[in-house]
């Protein structure tokens, strides 16, 4: 890792500009998994009042604005040059966060469903713009070769703070939780956008020229990554279908008290750090294979991760329906570890995948449209797609089975995609005479 | 006790049931509560709780326990086999069958009529010296002579497994874990198919194989640093000292197994790696960096 070499060489710009952007990406997607994911929930059923179901529906809304401010932004930043612009991409930085901590502070105040989707409208521009800013931050500050192990340690650090610090699922915990952890940060961004201090100057710049040296992203060497080319365009539709997996099986596992008591919301303390820990394992073990592996492989041991972890989740509940007491017992933390383990490596997969597939000109509308599309469009499918379910009174274990289904699916297909390309590849090689 | 608990247990219950032969219409489970059994199904298994088997009241069928408590004060035309929990047969009860003893407590009050009772010793190596140091011969010696075969006719495979377990242990380590549990996932699950249990124990058995495969290059490794000149004679020395380091470790508790565990991974991540020692593992190059 060659952190430890400009620590070690007293290269001490280089190494703030690591710790720089795991802080803000930790303290982003923290934000994103409690506040957005979790907060809204309970601010839209029990302070506003709506049913859970229109509330998913408004959280769906958000998902689809969030993308195509995402995707103007992204396009925007690339077109006008700021996506090479350090001081430039740390301003925008600075006015997100300071509508988001205007919209933490205010959001318990909220009673009615116009100022319930005022406060989405608002939340979904300042994530649209956010995304992109910051994962493009990713060029200037970390050097390729080691993108992967800082994804891994920003989904580390934030996954055990989420599942190891014991907060209230409530919209007023985690404001206030927010707002204080938030006030620093908007003061340090400040100081870093706005100030002009010769010494910090001589950071940002030493920054800024930084992405010149650490070169282009890992997969556009040979030639850029176009964003209509396969190259990218097979990564989102993959990633499309890791979040849609994800989303469609946490929706409803989150909506069985009896699965969620038991696990990310367990009373017992050493449960959610046994959760905790199996997603630092998941995080570094997607580090290591991601900086030794080819991309497929890494996709290939998500999907198998997912489709493990919900193979393990129906045979439990096809095994409680033909005992029904088995249901009345309590319930292994395994389950959960397992499905812990795979979401820490797609995170991982997930922050590193698209600087990796950018230039300095690109990664803007990179960024956005991959965060946009896999991430936000795949969340607003899969909630419609669970809505309809919940319609369709479809039981846990069908629901569940389907997730499954699609997990095995998407694992099968990758691995025949592989392999035929492979063929492919040879028959052209040996142009079809090698008997 | 959880499904996620229970499963290995009922696995181990279905194999014994398809390796005697049984026909099994209906089997039943008691996970918790009292439980007063008048009647029963082909196969009773107590996963928790206490099941009785009241005075007066004969049944037919077998019983397992895999945990909780079963009383048998009345009559049961059928086996009783204990793998964990507890059992107690009281004073006037039956059992024309066998009462089985894997593991577990059980208790057969001297007034019980019993077909015939049977029980399990459990191998207690640590009791036994000359039994621990014949264990230990017998894996050196046919560890030693698997190594001195691959050096002596296939060197590359063990330098190319050796390669990848000096030069890249972290990724042999997260390959190996990753590889080893999601196939014991696998094979445990395949198990529950009935149809797939010879291919899931013939997975379990090569998983082993690759685990050991994987001493044989620890000790290959550990020969290549022996003043030894003649490779073969230095590997099968080598296994020898590899094999006595993990004996000594399972006498340190806690760190010792980790550190076997450990091990143990990182050969299998490294066995897999280089597809057997066929292929030299070389990590992906990422070009960029410099500052």
């Amino acid at each position: 890792m060659q952190f430890f070499t400009h620590v070690r060489e007293h290269r001490w710009t280089t190494a703030f500009g690591y710790v720089l952007f795991v802080a803000l990406m930790v303290a982003g997607y923290y934000y994103n998994i409690t506040f957005v994911q979790l907060g809204l929930i309970d601010l839209g059923t029990r302070l506003v009042g709506m049913s859970e179901t229109a509330v998913s529906v408004w959280m769906a809304a958000l998902a689809l604005c969030t993308l195509v401010v995402a995707v103007a932004t992204g396009v925007t930043m690339d077109r006008r040059g700021w996506s090479s612009t350090l001081r430039t991409k740390l301003q925008l930085l600075f006015g997100v966060v300071c509508v988001q901590f205007v919209l933490t502070l205010v959001a318990p105040e909220i009673r009615s469903v116009p100022a319930f989707g005022a406060w989405i409208g608002v939340a979904s521009i300042g994530l649209g713009v956010g995304f992109p800013v910051s994962f493009s931050l990713a060029i200037d500050l970390v050097p390729v070769p080691d993108r992967g192990y800082v994804a891994a340690a920003i989904t580390a650090i934030t996954y055990f703070m989420a599942n190891a610090i014991p907060l209230s699922w409530s919209i007023d915990v985690f404001s206030r939780v927010m707002v204080a952890a938030m006030a620093p940060g908007v003061l340090v961004l400040a100081v870093l956008s706005f100030a002009r201090i010769d010494r910090i100057d001589a950071v940002l710049s030493s920054l800024e020229s930084q992405h010149r040296a650490f070169g282009t992203g890992r997969f556009c060497h040979d030639e850029p990554v176009r964003a209509r080319s396969a190259a990218f365009v097979v990564p989102v539709i993959l990633m499309f279908g890791v979040f849609f997996i994800d989303s469609l099986g946490f929706l409803r596992i989150i909506d069985t008290p009896s699965l969620l008591l038991s696990s990310w919301q367990s009373p017992a303390l050493s449960t959610r750090v046994f959760i905790a820990i199996a997603h630092v394992v998941g995080a570094v073990m997607a580090g290591v294979i991601y900086t030794n592996y080819s991309l497929s492989r890494v996709f290939l041991w998500t999907f198998a991760l997912f489709a493990l972890s919900h193979v393990l989740y129906t045979s439990d509940l096809r095994l409680a329906a033909v005992f029904p007491s088995l249901a009345q017992g309590p319930t292994s933390p395994l389950n959960p570890a397992a499905y812990a383990v795979a979401v820490s490596f797609y995170t991982t997969l997930n922050f590193v995948l698209w600087p990796d597939l950018s230039t300095a000109d690109t990664v803007g509308t990179h960024s956005a449209i991959g965060i946009g599309v896999a991430g936000w469009l795949a969340t607003f499918t899969s909630t419609a797609l669970a809505l309809y379910f919940q319609a369709a009174e479809l039981t846990l274990l069908s629901h569940l089975n389907v997730v499954q289904a699609l997990s095995l699916l998407l694992l099968f297909g990758l691995a025949v995609g592989l392999y035929v390309r492979r063929m492919v590849e040879l028959a052209r090689y040996d142009g079809g005479s090698t008997v | 006790m959880s499904p996620t608990e229970a499963i290995p247990l009922l696995i181990v219950v279905l194999l014994m049931i398809s390796v005697g032969g049984g026909d099994v219409q209906q089997l039943s489970v008691t996970f918790q509560g009292e439980t007063s059994v008048e009647t029963l199904d082909d196969v009773h298994v107590v996963a928790g709780g206490t099941t009785t088997v009241p005075v007066d009241t004969a049944v037919s069928g077998d019983i397992y326990v895999i945990g909780g408590t079963a009383r048998i004060d009345g009559a049961v035309d059928g086996d009783v086999t204990l793998l964990a929990g507890n059992l107690s047969i009281a004073d006037g009860a039956t059992v024309r069958g066998t009462v089985q003893t894997i593991a577990g407590d059980s208790s057969i009050a001297p007034g019980a009529t019993v077909g015939r009772v049977s029980a399990l010793e459990a191998p207690t190596p640590s009791n036994s010296p000359a039994q621990r140091i014949g264990a230990f011969l017998l894996q050196f010696l046919v560890l030693g002579g698997i190594g001195w075969w691959l050096v002596s006719r296939h060197p590359v495979l063990l330098e190319n497994v050796g390669a990848a377990v000096a030069d890249h242990a972290l990724v042999s380590g997260v390959v190996g874990s990753l590889g080893a549990v999601t196939l014991l996932v696998l094979f445990v699950y395949m198990m529950f198919t009935l149809v797939l249990i010879p291919l899931a124990i013939a997975g379990l058995v090569a998983e082993l194989l690759v685990v050991l495969y994987g001493q044989v290059v620890f000790g290959y490794l550990v020969g290549t640093h022996l003043p030894l000149e003649r490779s073969s004679v230095a590997t099968v020395a080598g296994i020898g000292v590899f094999l006595l380091a993990l004996e000594v470790l399972g006498v340190v508790p806690y760190v010792g197994g980790i550190v076997q565990v450990v091990l143990a991974v990182v050969g299998f991540g490294a066995v897999l790696n280089t597809y057997f020692g066929l292929q030299r593992f070389e990590p992906v190059t990422i070009p960029g960096g410099g500052s």
